[in-house]
């Protein structure tokens, strides 16, 4: 059942633009964002020009009032900086927290046909965190790239426009050693971390696989001597990745360096155009004030853009981040997951069989072999049946396919009826499925039973948790309003299944899947879990999945799947 | 959060970052050097200039400029450097001493917590380091050493300027804990609103199949749309009041540059003040409060790597508290073999005994089957025999004591609930560490597992990823099969050897256990399948030590 292939293919760009359009706000509070940045930096450069102006006039001594502006100037671009500064970082944030409701949604609507087979399943099942975790990242294209690159560039170009009109040569000066500290800082510095990231990932991914299985086996380890083998490993990853880690360090400052560097000549530069040009000595028009602007105004906007490095690292994230999303979330449904829909109303023939399955073959999405093929399979009416086999027989995909969450090639009446011709809402009607690991909202029971039938009364929850065998536990843990805790930690394995029954119950489903409902209780439990889950299925329609033990008499008959195959009976 | 500039931990612990806050001192000296002297050339090469002087003349200074310049990228790019090789030494250093620490803690400790968030805790967990090297450290050098030196060199120049930025400086750090404050009343007053809102993403994305199920999920679009907008609006109050945390300090030196600026300025009217001394000042100002702005600014930075740390930190103070195994003494005497004989054993984790003291002989050529309800203490009482769980009464192997110690125990075949294959092929896992692997008793050692169609060369991932857990179980089985006729080992220990399998199998496997049994060895079962109590010799009883209430 492994799909692991379909987390390291490529994805196609494509994907991941769309994904990335998606993350970018286009809204009127982010446009304001961007410009109360460029005022903010400007007041940077600003305060730096004024200040230079004020000094340097003020030592040819002219009378006080042709001072004041500069006074003026000085302090109004001081409060300048700090508060524009503040006004963009709430509106650019705004903006992005706005845009984060389109980017859920969106992704909300790419997982709904996908899940839950044609989300890629990693080793780990670490998927959600980190697609969680992914989706956050991406507000840090508008706030940590997109912003500060338009206001670097916003304010270069305004600057430099601003020396030009003092001194073209320096501004030209300035314009060159801009362009020259990006084009060492980023291009250099991409060549040489790129290719060191490129080796990186497998060396982290080599130590977390030696972390987890030494850590995982300390045990094992120490009770068959094989210990210090196992700690050598880890020291091994570890020798590697610090190594690996070392080689890139070469590359971390190089843009930080160009960019003092080429600051450094900028104004060096600036010192050799403007000298000549001083109207006191050279022939030129620049007065002594002019010259002090147009020498430290460099350094002020070499402060400013320092923040473009720091958005193309965020860029280099946010980027890994769209295509891990691209990768679990495709846009495109593989053609295993069940998309088909019929429009045909529902009209069961009596006389049908509850479900009759005959020549089913079906896949796992990115498999090569068929996961379970069914030549032949009939439940009657209020039958209860046993789905019996190994582990990874194909039993789950059974169930899977019945509620139509995978598709399948053959035939799949229910109640005589294709599935095919049906809407999909309409078989899930029908039939209901008890997952193998319920699904708790980290929400009150009452929440968690709600959604099955939101216009149930407390009086018909209560009766419903009664018959499950709830009753007593839920009057003792205070109600319906107590909580079961983040993926129901506060409730144990077979509460959580007798939870998940008592919502099929609730929702009426004819037929009932359960999947496994004793796989994460405690074995001494599990017949009276069985017990107390097919009673108060009443006559319904009963499939139930399990590789154990089953007390004699609570099933009519039992099927086996062995190796992805029933057999006729 | 209390965050301390420095936690003496890291420099006790990892002895690279003491090697790195040197280096970094020097670089921070050699920095300031430069910052005073590209300051002192640009006034001079200005001031010189409006005196007259012809570029001509001044070029040599220019010349300076660009040099010193290039000196201070050289350190900027050595600030890097030195941050990117110090962070990973130490990740490397604090990585193999939590290791070292947890391997003296032992497996009874590890069970307490989950291995994957150790594991997690020393791979991904300690990148949070690598901003607190780069970003927050170097900083935090350069403000002790910058800083002072700066504001003593404008002292010397101007004293009134000095006193504007020796005023506006402590103001830096005291709004930062006032508004460091504020911003944690609001947050803890918004915490289970936001906590909610967020677990609600979580959540929805977690429970699509039951979504599905239920024919509810078109409705979670709406859902989480107003999910989202709730959470804005909360995180957003959040952020207004934390933001003004910046807004502070930028305020603080942007104003406190302005007043030099002016007052330098009117001073320079009245000819009280020469040119070249406020343009120097007026340079410099700005410096005195950089280091300080960027240790605020990368304050957030520096807390997560610090909290990643300190986690790392607990690990090593908790081996101290912990005695070390006392040395084996010379000449001790080991039994390797005889009957297993637990008399009034307990099992004590330091919150009261978990087990009722037992008593038992598990004699060679027999199976004998420990029973009794889940949460007896059936494991921990294995664990006991192991040297994983503290223990009282005493254990003995052929009338001899067994020493409590963490160490591998030559005498002992044992396999636990969970299987804990490691990476490598089967024939791996089932010789696990014994060197050569003898290939056909690897074979031998599966069939009697009741594994005959598992091949000795497919592959392991990691978990026991790419087998079932049936699989997984019966090789986790055959390796302590192949220990005990590798080694001789006297007793066999295993703790539900057939939770995931079926009838079927399971009798497979009683066969081999039987025949096991018969070839002299002391076979243990820790089960309560009916099918394998039918098969033993004799039962021990675990009962629990309080009746809990039935769940």
């Amino acid at each position: 059942m492994s799909t692991d292939r379909r987390t390291t293919a490529p994805v196609s760009s494509r994907e991941v633009r769309s994904i990335l359009t998606t993350a970018q706000p286009r809204t009127a509070g982010w446009v304001w964002g961007v410009v109360f940045g460029i005022v903010a930096a400007l007041s940077t450069v600003a305060l730096m020009a004024t200040s230079a102006y004020l000094i340097t006039r003020a030592s040819e001594q002219p009378p006080i009032l042709h001072l004041s502006m500069a006074v003026v100037g000085v302090r109004a671009f001081a409060l300048g900086r700090a508060f524009f500064r503040y006004l963009e970082r709430l509106a650019a944030h705004d903006a992005a927290f706005r845009q984060l409701e389109t980017v859920r949604v969106d992704l909300l609507r790419r997982l709904i046909p996908l899940a839950p087979d044609g989300l890629g399943r990693t080793r780990r099942g670490s998927l959600l965190s980190s697609l969680v975790s992914d989706v956050d990242e991406l507000q840090n294209l508008p706030l940590r790239v997109v912003q500060p690159l338009l206001t670097s560039v916003g304010v270069a170009a305004i600057a430099v426009w601003v020396v030009a009109l003092l001194s073209p040569t320096a501004a030209a000066g300035l314009a060159l050693a801009l362009v020259a500290a990006f084009a060492v800082g980023i291009l250099v510095a991409r060549r040489v971390s790129a290719s060191a990231e490129r080796t990186l990932a497998p060396k982290r991914a080599a130590l977390v696989d030696a972390l987890l299985d030494y850590l995982g086996s300390l045990d094992v380890l120490i009770a068959y001597g094989a210990e210090e083998t196992g700690r050598r490993k880890v020291e091994a990853a570890d020798r590697a990745l610090t190594r690996a880690l070392t080689g890139r360090s070469l590359g971390t400052g190089i843009a930080a360096a160009a960019l003092s560097l080429f600051s450094g000549i900028a104004v060096a530069w600036s010192l050799v155009a403007g000298i000549p040009a001083l109207s006191t000595t050279g022939g030129g028009s620049l007065s002594g004030p002019g010259l002090a602007v147009i020498v430290l105004v460099p350094l002020a906007v070499f402060e400013v853009v320092a923040s473009v490095p720091l958005a193309v690292s965020a860029w280099r994230q946010v980027r890994s981040s769209a295509e891990r999303i691209a990768r679990v979330a495709p846009e495109n449904v593989p053609a295993e997951i069940s998309v088909g829909e019929g429009t045909r109303s529902w009209k069961a023939e009596p006389a049908a069989p509850a479900i009759e399955l005959r020549g089913v073959s079906t896949s796992w999405p990115g498999a090569v072999s068929p996961a379970l093929t069914v030549s032949s399979l009939t439940v009657a009416h209020g039958e209860r049946v046993l789905i019996e086999g190994a582990s990874g027989a194909g039993k789950t995909t059974l169930a899977h396919v019945l509620v139509r969450f995978l598709d399948h090639t053959g035939t799949y009446r229910l109640s005589g009826q294709d599935v095919r011709e049906l809407p999909v809402e309409q078989v899930r009607s029908v039939v209901g499925l008890c997952e193998q690991i319920p699904y708790l909202f980290d929400e009150s029971v009452r929440q968690n039973l709600l959604f099955a039938r939101e216009t149930a009364t407390d009086g018909e929850l209560l009766n419903v948790l009664d018959r499950v065998g709830l009753g007593d536990w839920v009057a003792a843990r205070g109600g319906l309003d107590s909580r079961v805790g983040e993926r129901g930690a506060l409730v144990s394995g077979g509460q959580a299944q007798r939870i998940a029954l008592a919502r099929a119950l609730l929702r009426n489903f004819p037929v009932i899947v359960l999947d496994e409902p004793t796989a994460n209780v405690e074995a001494d439990l599990a017949g009276a879990l069985l017990r107390d889950l097919l009673r108060a299925s009443g006559d319904r329609t009963v499939l139930l999945i399990s590789h154990g033990d089953v007390p004699a008499g609570l099933v009519d008959r039992a099927v086996r799947v062995v190796d992805g195959v029933i057999a006729p009976a | 959060m209390t965050v301390r500039p420095l936690d003496p931990r890291l420099l006790r612990y990892a002895v690279s970052a003491r090697w790195f806050l040197l280096s970094g001192a020097a670089l921070g000296v050699a920095t300031t050097a430069c910052i005073l002297a590209f300051a002192w050339l640009l006034t001079v090469c200005i001031t010189g200039a409006i005196d007259g002087r012809p570029l001509a003349e001044l070029l040599p200074q220019v010349g300076l400029l660009v040099a010193v310049a290039g000196i201070r990228a050289a350190l900027v790019y050595g600030q890097d450097l030195l941050a990117a090789r110090g962070a990973a030494r130490v990740k490397s250093e604090l990585r193999l001493g939590v290791l070292d620490a947890v391997r003296r803690l032992g497996p009874g400790w590890l069970a307490g917590r989950s291995s994957a968030r150790v594991a997690t805790l020393l791979g991904r967990g300690m990148d949070a380091l690598d901003d607190y090297f780069s970003k927050y450290l170097p900083q935090l050098i350069l403000a002790v050493i910058v800083t002072p030196v700066v504001v003593v060199v404008i002292l010397l120049q101007d004293w009134v300027s000095a006193i504007f930025i020796v005023v506006t400086l402590p103001l830096i750090p005291i709004f930062m804990i006032l508004i460091g404050l504020a911003t944690q009343v609001v947050q803890r007053r918004q915490w289970a609103v936001l906590g909610d809102l967020s677990s609600g993403f979580v959540d929805t994305l977690g429970g699509l199949a039951t979504l599905k199920i239920f024919g509810r999920e078109r409705r979670q679009i709406d859902r989480m749309r107003s999910i989202t907008r709730d959470y804005r609006t909360q995180t957003m109050r959040v952020l207004r009041v934390s933001f003004l945390s910046s807004f502070a300090l930028e305020l603080a030196a942007s104003l406190s540059v302005a007043l030099v600026a002016v007052s330098v300025g009117l001073r320079l009217v009245d000819g009280s003040m020469a040119l070249s001394a406020g343009l120097f000042v007026l340079l410099l100002a700005p410096e005195a409060f950089l280091p300080l702005r960027q240790v605020g600014a990368n304050f957030h930075a520096a807390a997560e790597g610090v909290a990643a740390a300190e986690d790392a930190f607990d690990i090593l103070d908790a081996v101290k508290t912990t005695q070390a195994d006392a040395p084996v003494p010379a000449g001790e005497r080991v039994a390797t073999s005889g009957p297993l004989r637990l008399t009034d054993v307990s099992v004590d984790y330091g919150r009261g005994a978990v087990l009722a003291p037992i008593s038992a002989e598990f004699a060679p050529g027999r199976l004998t089957v420990i029973a009794g309800p889940s949460g007896a203490g059936k494991s921990s009482l294995l664990g006991a025999v192991l040297g994983f769980a503290p223990h009282t009464g005493t254990v003995e192997l052929g009338g001899m004591p067994v020493r409590s110690s963490t160490e591998e125990r030559p005498w002992l075949a044992w396999t636990g609930q969970r299987p804990s294959l490691v990476l490598g092929s089967v024939a791996d896992n089932v010789a696990l560490g014994s060197d050569p692997v003898d290939a056909v008793r690897v074979r031998h050692a599966l069939n009697l597992a009741a594994a005959p169609e598992i091949s000795p060369d497919l592959s392991v991932g990691v978990a026991g990823a790419g087998l079932s857990g049936g699989q997984a179980q019966r090789v986790g089985i055959a390796r302590a099969i192949y220990r005990t006729l590798d080694r001789r080992c006297p007793v066999l220990l295993l703790d539900e050897p057939s939770s995931a399998l079926d009838h079927d199998t399971e009798a497979r496997l009683l066969d081999g256990l039987r025949a096991l049994a018969d070839g002299g060895t002391a076979v243990v079962i820790v089960s309560h399948r009916a099918a394998v109590i039918g098969r033993a010799d004799a039962v021990v009883r675990v009962e629990p030590m309080i009746l809990a209430a039935a769940s």
